[in-house]
């Protein structure tokens, strides 16, 4: 058992202690080189680099200088991008958590107000005298006294894993409204560990402390200590349909016993409806129970705000293409559907950026505002010449001389866009959400830059370049032809028509606040203010649902008014989409800030153990590559990979696979009739592959020994299951086609 | 156009899964038996098949050297905080190993074999914060908090402890970093789920970065959401091999080495070889019996009992169940039900092999 250490230099070791490392259940492979990461460290740190290198790489002589850049490719770089990563995602990370914690801050300050009550109420009707509060046992004055006040909040979300960190926030917010806090989870009431595991949790987090034999009794005589007592105790059980029944009310009954020495209120998260509780406690330990109920945000809300905060208001720097966004969100609709997924999906996506991207080291500088100290960076200043240049976005839009300066200005504007971009499309989420447009299908559709193109390719006029504000030759009933049809940015679009006119007016005061630093539309805007305003006023003056009529009666000038309103407030939006909605990937550079290899993510997100095995197992020739096998079409060779002749064979019986038939089909497969393989690929055949596979040199006993080989591994891949005593001459096949 | 897909998938799936069933169920279910092989002795196959000549193994190794190109990505990411899952056909055993004793030098590196039968992940963790521990020590800038918690030995810890010491905060990047590969982390050791999720909050510790492999296909049933999306947090990489599973399949038995009614007999005659000469002679009734009366289902205990008497061999009923219950335990002697209630026992060879024992016996 005893785990043994293997000498740290690289060399291989001797076979005869990998074999004994191979029966050990584990064993050290190595232990930290001090030597090499005192030499990663030098490289990793910002200021020695720079103090370091840059001197260095001045002297060289020009042939050495690309040598040397390789080097740092591999190294600095990697060390940059790393620390670049850290920077942007952490940037990332805690926006997320902002997000959340403010979607949930209401209902946070709701439970601590309940939790304050619960706990005067309880104060209130104990009144113990001294002698009585130090005594080991529970103080018991009548049944209707030993009720827990039991928060139930609704998540409104069957996977639980979106909701942990909500407990956790919860659990913090309460923490700094000086109650003392306990977070338990499912984990804590197995039936394996009964109630002493979740009493051992809650003293572990109470009292800082492991001990062997918890008691209730412990934790009160903590609660009488200076600075605990006359504060809530707090208990947070985050998935209460995951915990095991009768632990449960077993701790609900203790709790509720002594509840007037230590006055602990429960807050239970549930995922499905208020019943609950019902269905896993009896109702003697649910009459222990005072109940309140609290509920969270649905998912749908805390995505869009997620979305909103992370991929489109400009934080990080860090983006994603349009494929890769309608993979996210076809991820998140249907494969998964929590948040988590998705924040994960979008850490990966992070993650490759950063490990492939050379350049991606600037988005780190670029997030700490230093980008211009990057680029003044003798070395750094290499790097970025050596790769800008040859992105394909830049050579698509530019030609000419390639230096420091373009590249910067080239920053500046892409930074520029982005914002506009991102002001555009929240705009749109504005109108949308009157129509429940979700951001995620309207970032989708924002991001697509073929939309943008073909939008783009219309002769219509800028609104820089019309003259009047609002040009009214360009009629909107043409069903968009700019747009594609049925899309999200039409519906909202279509929106803003419809809209009644106090909303409308709400709108584009919210799209004045928006458009603040983007100056040209925050004018236009500003001049549709004051042809509202006047009209605002007097609608408001009249019931909304007398409107229609009275309006009728209306001079046809006032009608003729609100329809331009509309119409400009329409045009306005189009144009904005048109011109300042330029998706990420239509930008210069931008190659630098957004990841787009789907593919990449796909994999790195979702392995698929069942198909690709099987695939392997079916192609074997062609991951492979070997040249004795391919072109062999659906024939089995005898060359082929032996696991994989076996797996085809499998194919072509049941779910039951006769081991006899399966082993004589093996047998000449392996065997394959010389005569007739030779004149098939007499040429093709290499004369090693001859000379490696004489098949009469093959012993009944090899090929037994082949055959139990590939059933083992088959075995091991879990696509059989061995025969069992009744069945002693059957295989099970287990998987069905990939 | 890929809900469409997946919905062709799925029902592909089912599909050929019902057309299996019905291939079994329509009667064309092959009766051949696996004792119609000319099967050769066990001694004989493992030796065997401990040296099969292995196919392809220059495209294998080419395949191996192909991945070496991603170790620098995997290094990237396993320092940006994620865990490393290789799947596909093969052994991924010697990729991983190569993979951590080239590329990640600067960690600690524990290795857990999950294809063995039984690990104790107490002392895995045990061993994880000791090398932890040698690691802050060394660096001299340790938290005098860790100081004085490593007052008390690790192995007296309990697991919360541990837990928390490996998730303890972190000082410089790289520096306290222990890296664990684990082979088969759906291996017959780990399986349960009270590893697993021990595994998953190891894996989530600050201080601990995970590179493990897979080889079962229904492996991700292990984890639930919260493993997989907060905990292990895995990057996955298809990385077949196709190099053979030698040590993983060291713990398998070889299906043609077990069905054999020649092995059966072999191992039946070491069994009784041990017993005493009595239990022996009890046994020979039974299959005198039993070969003298093929279509019955089996010797009634109490005529059993009877013979055993007259000969001497066992003076109480107890003295026979006690050979009984030896025989039972070694599947030398099985029980059913005669047709009019009564148990009856029977040896489950067939009679071939009972007369070449009952041969062996008597010499």
């Amino acid at each position: 058992m005893a785990p043994s250490a293997t000498p740290i230099d690289s060399s291989p070791p001797s076979t005869s202690a990998s074999v004994d490392n191979n029966l050990q259940p584990f064993f050290v492979l190595h232990k930290a080189s001090s030597g090499k990461s005192e030499r990663k460290s030098t490289g990793s740190g910002k200021t020695r680099r720079r103090i370091d290198l840059s001197p260095s790489l001045q002297m060289n002589a020009n042939k050495l200088e690309a040598k040397r850049v390789e080097e740092c490719d591999d190294d600095c770089y990697v060390n940059l991008r790393v620390e670049a990563f850290e920077i942007v995602w952490s940037k990332i990370e805690s926006t997320i958590k902002n997000v959340l914690r403010d979607v949930n801050t209401v209902v946070f300050i709701e439970i601590h107000r309940w939790v304050c009550q619960s706990f005067n109420t309880i104060m209130s009707s104990r009144t113990i005298a001294f002698h009585e509060a130090t005594q080991a046992f529970p103080i018991i004055t009548d049944a209707s006294s030993k009720q827990l006040f039991t928060g139930l909040v609704l998540t409104k979300n069957m996977e639980f894993v979106d909701d942990l960190l909500t407990f956790e926030e919860l659990g913090l917010h309460l923490r700094s409204q000086r109650c003392r806090v306990a977070n338990l989870s499912s984990l804590d009431f197995t039936v394996k560990s009964g109630i002493n595991g979740c009493l051992r949790s809650l003293l572990r987090q109470f009292l800082m402390a492991s001990l062997d034999a918890p008691d209730i009794s412990i934790l009160a005589s903590w609660y009488r200590e200076q600075g605990n007592y006359g504060n809530p105790v707090v208990v947070i059980v985050e998935d209460i349909e995951r915990c095991c029944g009768s632990v449960m009310s077993d701790f609900i009954l203790m709790l509720s016993e002594w509840v007037f020495k230590v006055p602990v209120i429960l807050i239970m998260g549930v995922a499905t409806t208020l019943d609950a509780p019902s269905n896993i406690l009896p109702s003697d330990v649910l009459q222990h129970l005072n109940p309140c109920k609290f509920t969270l945000g649905t998912p749908t809300e805390r995505m869009d705000a997620v979305i909103e905060a992370v991929l489109v208001k400009p934080y990080s720097g860090f983006s994603v293409s349009h494929k890769v966004a309608l993979f996210m969100r076809n991820y998140f609709a249907r494969q998964d559907g929590t948040l988590t997924s998705f924040i994960r999906a979008l850490k990966i996506a992070c993650v490759l950026h950063f490990s492939m991207e050379p350049l991606s080291f600037i988005l780190g500088g670029i997030c700490s505002e230093e980008n211009e100290q990057v680029l003044q960076d003798g070395l750094l200043q290499q790097m970025v010449l050596k790769h800008a240049f040859d992105l394909p976005s830049y050579v698509r839009n530019n030609t000419g001389e390639h230096n420091g300066e373009i590249f910067y200005r080239g920053l500046l504007e892409m930074k520029k866009l982005q914002k506009h971009w991102g002001i555009v499309v929240l705009c749109l989420y504005e109108a949308g959400k009157y129509d429940k447009i979700r951001l995620l299908d309207l970032l989708c559709e924002a991001l697509d830059p073929e939309l943008h193109n073909f939008r783009t390719s219309d002769t219509h006029t800028k609104i820089e370049e019309d003259p009047r504000p609002f040009s009214s030759n360009y009629c909107c009933h043409q069903q968009y032809p700019v747009f594609r049809k049925g899309g999200f940015i039409v519906r909202a679009l279509r929106k803003v028509r419809d809209l009644p006119i106090v909303q409308l007016c709400k709108l584009l005061q919210r799209w004045e606040e928006l458009t603040v630093d983007v100056i040209k539309i925050h004018e236009k805007l500003k001049e549709l203010r004051p042809v509202l305003k006047s009209e605002n006023d007097n609608s408001s003056k009249e019931d909304m649902t007398n409107i229609s009529k009275r309006q009728a009666a209306r001079s046809q000038l006032y009608m003729e008014d609100t329809k331009a309103v509309y119409e400009k407030a329409t045009i306005l939006m189009e144009c904005m989409v048109r011109d300042y909605m330029q998706p990420i990937e239509c930008i210069p550079l931008h190659e630098v800030f957004c990841f787009k290899n789907v593919k990449k993510l796909q994999s790195a997100l979702i392995g698929d153990p069942r198909r690709w095995i099987q695939v392997d197992l079916q192609e074997s020739h062609m991951i492979l590559c070997c040249r004795c096998c391919s072109g062999s079409g659906n024939t089995l060779l005898p060359t082929m990979h032996d696991t994989s002749i076996m797996y085809n064979l499998a194919q072509e019986h049941g779910d039951l696979i006769n081991l006899h038939d399966w082993y004589q089909s093996f047998k000449s497969t392996v065997l394959c009739p010389r005569s007739k393989r030779k004149q098939k690929s007499k040429q093709a055949l290499s004369k090693k592959r001859k000379n490696l596979t004489e098949p009469e040199n093959l012993s009944e006993a090899a090929i037994q020994a082949r055959f139990c080989s590939a059933v083992t591994e088959l075995q091991i891949t879990g696509l059989t299951r061995m025969p069992t005593k009744r069945r002693p001459d059957f295989v099970q096949r287990v998987a069905f086609g990939l | 156009m890929e809900i469409n897909d997946g919905g062709d998938d799925e029902f592909g799936f089912s599909r050929n899964y019902f057309l299996a069933k019905d291939m079994a169920a329509s009667g064309k279910k092959s009766t051949h038996k696996l004792s119609d092989i000319n099967l050769v002795d066990e001694q004989e196959l493992r030796a065997e098949a401990s040296n099969v000549e292995p196919k392809h193994e220059r495209e294998i190794e080419s395949l191996m050297e192909s991945y070496k190109s991603l170790y620098s990505k995997w290094v990237f990411e396993l320092r940006c905080g994620f865990g490393l899952l290789m799947y596909g056909f093969g052994s991924k055993k010697a990729l991983i190993e190569d993979f951590a004793s080239t590329a990640l030098t600067e960690y600690s590196v524990v290795v857990i074999n999950g294809y063995l039968q039984s690990i104790n992940i107490k002392q895995v963790m045990i061993t994880l914060a000791e090398l932890l521990w040698d690691q802050l020590k060394s660096k001299r800038r340790t938290p005098s908090r860790n100081l004085s918690k490593a007052q008390q030995p690790f192995n007296t810890r309990s697991m919360d402890d541990l837990l928390a010491f490996l998730d303890g905060s972190q000082v410089e990047e790289n520096d306290g970093i222990v890296c664990v590969v684990i082979h088969n982390i759906d291996g017959p050791g780990l399986r349960d789920s009270e590893t697993q999720q021990y595994l998953a909050q190891i894996s989530s510790c600050s201080h601990i970065r995970i590179v493990a492999s897979i080889d079962h296909v229904n492996a991700p049933l292990l984890w639930d959401k919260k493993m997989v999306h907060t905990q292990f947090n895995w990057c996955w990489y298809h990385v077949p091999t196709f190099a053979p599973y030698k040590v993983e399949r060291m713990f398998f038995p070889l299906i043609l080495a077990h069905g054999g009614s020649a092995q059966s007999a072999k191992t039946a005659a070491i069994v009784l070889q041990s017993l005493t000469p009595n239990a022996q002679s009890v046994f020979k009734i039974l299959a005198e019996y039993q070969l003298s009366h093929p279509d019955e289902e089996g010797m009634p205990i109490d005529d059993l009992y009877t013979v055993s008497r007259e000969r001497f061999l066992v003076s109480s009923q107890v003295t026979l169940n006690s050979h009984l219950t030896e025989f039972k335990d070694h599947d030398l002697v099985k029980t059913r039900r005669h047709s009019d209630g009564q148990d009856c026992l029977y040896i489950p060879l067939a009679s071939e092999a009972l007369e070449k024992l009952l041969s062996d016996m008597n010499q």
